[in-house]
């Protein structure tokens, strides 16, 4: 039996003790997978409105809640008070009025070429679900994760970041409170994921991995999956047979949006926008705009209003309500931005602002200065000579800009990525803009759309490297399978009878 | 419809269990215009709570209900029939909204009871008897925002 440990949790800006939580072992780890998916059973004897009225009733309790998960949040996220007040509103909003996503998974009937309906497509949720939640985000992903599958009828069983579980255990602690129906099926686990994901890869009650990742780890869980299938094999028929079912795996990954502004818009107005989409949370979201392409006609004027915008952003103790990019979630995404300018510094790249760290040699209030970084276009074309910071997601507040020569040469440079999550695009020429809804490489489109939107509608979902399976997706409708269900009956009564 | 041309009617009066029922009917009376949005047919409980704890025990202290009308608003004491949602307020959030001075400071108000609800303080809440995505078609999505219940993107963060 291996001995429970604990996690030392810290304030990511002073570094103080914000609390300590007991950790899973491998054998708690796989009790609560036991559990939850015993006590499935009990989220099918609820039908989906319940359900969905349930975490519509939770929503509130959030609000009320609302100033001690923020402190939290700011605490353990290091994010922005300001940010907090997003993060809880887009789970508030999503949970307040779920039943919305009814429309993705409500039983539809098919009519054959004769007119005849005797097919149905129905949707059935496909079972416990293992969910491995991001360090950027300590409430909103995890929470949404566990919401999404309790209002399809999964179990789950969410992996918030060990670097800061303490607000989805608050949220946790507050469903036990209301006696949240069905809580017996939904648990949260406390570990690192070197381990624990390979407990998840292993287990034949898991059905889902679902992952909030960068591109790389989602692979690397993939290529973990393959040698446990491996240890599976069979050979006594003479042919390899894998003992292991398959699991059905939804990744949500990185994402290096390209952002597009042309030479008809208000560059004053675009440019604010552009400095929130670009470096809110730090520019820690995978939805951030990290490769800004600007016509070459307002490049130079565009700049210089950028550059204002960015100079305004404040940033220093989350707690302050003025500030808006707070310390950095770890040590590593300040590596990450060195490197990567460092890197493009080599191709003989200007730096507009920024450039600088801030480094208190500890693992807290680490701070990289809001950058903006000119890279050439032509460095952009071949992927595998690029700068890192052009062809890899820049997850901290270092942007890179480049010109474009007009319309064919934006679209072309902000498909020149091997990520595909967002793309922007700010014009007022309809000509444009139907272009851009066509030709832009990304699940998602947004034209002439102010960030951070906390619209019920708004997607998840890449293609590319930044999710699989590809496309815009809102988690209720992964979370279930489609069943095709042909009921001849009506037809062929008599001649069965 | 224009706004000026919406009216408002409160119907028996002498049913409500509360005073501060009645005089929440008549400050609502002056602004039929916040309804404005919502389909004529449209119709939705106001419930009055003491405390949380009597909210999510679902015990009111006293309920109305608000049905758009043709010309504007009819005003009724108890609960409608078939009702499309519950507004749910706290008393301190009415004894502070019907002192408000114009509509525009008791949307900002309500939508504050809403968005930063406290206990002591006031708050609202909702709860749907209809699925969202028909209560948008109704028009409750604008009447939310109208009504300062929704906030505004721009609001919620800015940088």
């Amino acid at each position: 039996m291996s001995k429970p440990n604990e996690l030392q949790i810290k304030n990511k800006y002073n570094g103080e003790l914000v609390d300590t939580v007991p950790a899973d072992t491998p054998e708690t780890l796989r009790d609560k997978i036991k559990i939850a998916h015993k006590n499935q059973e009990i989220l099918k004897k609820m039908d989906f409105f319940e359900r969905a009225q349930i975490l519509s009733k939770f929503a509130a309790k959030l609000r009320f809640k609302k100033k001690e998960l923020k402190d939290l949040i700011v605490a353990e996220g290091g994010l922005p008070i300001k940010y907090s007040e997003w993060e809880l509103a887009i789970v508030s909003t999503g949970f307040k009025f779920c039943d919305w996503y009814y429309q993705f998974i409500k039983e539809k009937p098919l009519t054959s070429i004769e007119g005849e309906q005797l097919v149905n497509l129905k949707y059935i949720p496909h079972g416990l679900s293992a969910c491995i939640s991001p360090r950027n985000t300590p409430i909103s992903l995890p929470l949404y994760q566990l919401g999404a599958n309790y209002l399809v009828g999964n179990g789950a069983i969410v992996k918030p970041s060990t670097a800061c579980p303490l607000t989805m255990r608050y949220a946790y602690k507050m469903m036990e409170d209301m006696e949240f129906p069905g809580l017996e099926a939904l648990n949260l686990i406390i570990a690192p994921g070197e381990w624990a994901v390979d407990e998840f890869l292993k287990s034949h009650l898991i059905k889902i991995i679902m992952t909030i990742t960068s591109s790389h780890t989602a692979k690397d869980i993939l290529v973990r999956y393959g040698k446990i299938l491996k240890k599976t094999v069979d050979k006594s028929m003479g042919v390899s047979m894998y003992t292991q079912p398959f699991k059905q795996f939804f990744f949500e990954c990185a994402g290096n949006d390209a952002g597009i502004v042309m030479d008809d818009v208000n560059l004053e107005q675009v440019a604010k926008w552009n400095a929130m989409a670009s470096y809110t949370n730090s520019g820690q979201q995978c939805f951030s705009m990290k490769r800004i392409i600007v016509h070459r006609d307002i490049y130079d004027d565009y700049i210089e209003l950028l550059i204002k915008e960015i100079d305004k952003l404040k940033y220093g103790d989350p707690t302050d309500p003025t500030v808006d990019i707070g310390p950095l979630g770890s040590r590593k995404i300040l590596m990450m931005m060195e490197v990567m300018v460092n890197d493009a510094k080599k191709y003989g790249v200007k730096i507009y602002t920024g450039g600088e760290k801030i480094d208190t040699g500890q693992d807290y209030g680490l701070f990289y200065e809001p950058t903006l970084v000119e890279i050439r276009p032509e460095l952009c074309e071949d992927l595998g000579k690029a700068p890192f910071l052009w062809r890899e997601e820049a997850f901290g507040p270092v942007r890179s800009i480049t010109k474009a020569n007009d319309l064919n040469d934006a679209i072309r440079l902000a498909n020149a990525s091997n990520y595909g999550m967002r793309a922007v695009a700010y014009t007022s020429n309809q000509e444009n803009i139907e272009r851009f809804k066509n030709e832009l490489e990304a699940a998602n489109i947004y034209i002439n759309a102010r960030p951070m939107l906390t619209d019920i509608t708004v997607a998840l979902g890449g293609i590319k490297d930044s999710a699989y399976p590809a496309g815009c997706k809102y988690y209720p409708q992964e979370l279930v399978y489609q069943k095709y269900i042909y009921d001849g009956t009506s037809l062929n009564f008599d001649k069965i009878k | 419809m224009l706004d000026e041309e919406l009216s408002s009617k409160v119907i028996n009066q002498e049913h409500y269990a509360t005073e501060i029922a009645q005089q929440y009917t008549k400050f609502l009376s002056q602004y039929p215009e916040i309804f404005s949005d919502l389909d004529e047919g449209s119709v939705f409980d106001f419930a009055l709570y003491e405390t949380l704890e009597s909210y999510d025990k679902g015990s009111n202290m006293d309920v109305f209900h608000v049905l758009r009308s043709q010309n504007g608003i009819e005003i009724k004491a108890g609960n409608a029939k078939g009702a499309d949602l519950e507004l749910s307020l706290s008393v301190r959030a009415v004894e502070k909204l019907i002192k408000t001075q114009n509509k525009e400071e008791y949307a900002q108000l309500l939508g504050s009871f809403y968005n930063d609800p406290e206990e002591e303080n006031g708050w609202i809440d909702f709860t749907l008897h209809k699925r969202t995505q028909v209560l948008i078609d109704m028009g409750y999505g604008r009447f939310a925002q109208t009504a300062g219940i929704l906030e505004d993107d721009d609001k919620i963060y800015r940088i």
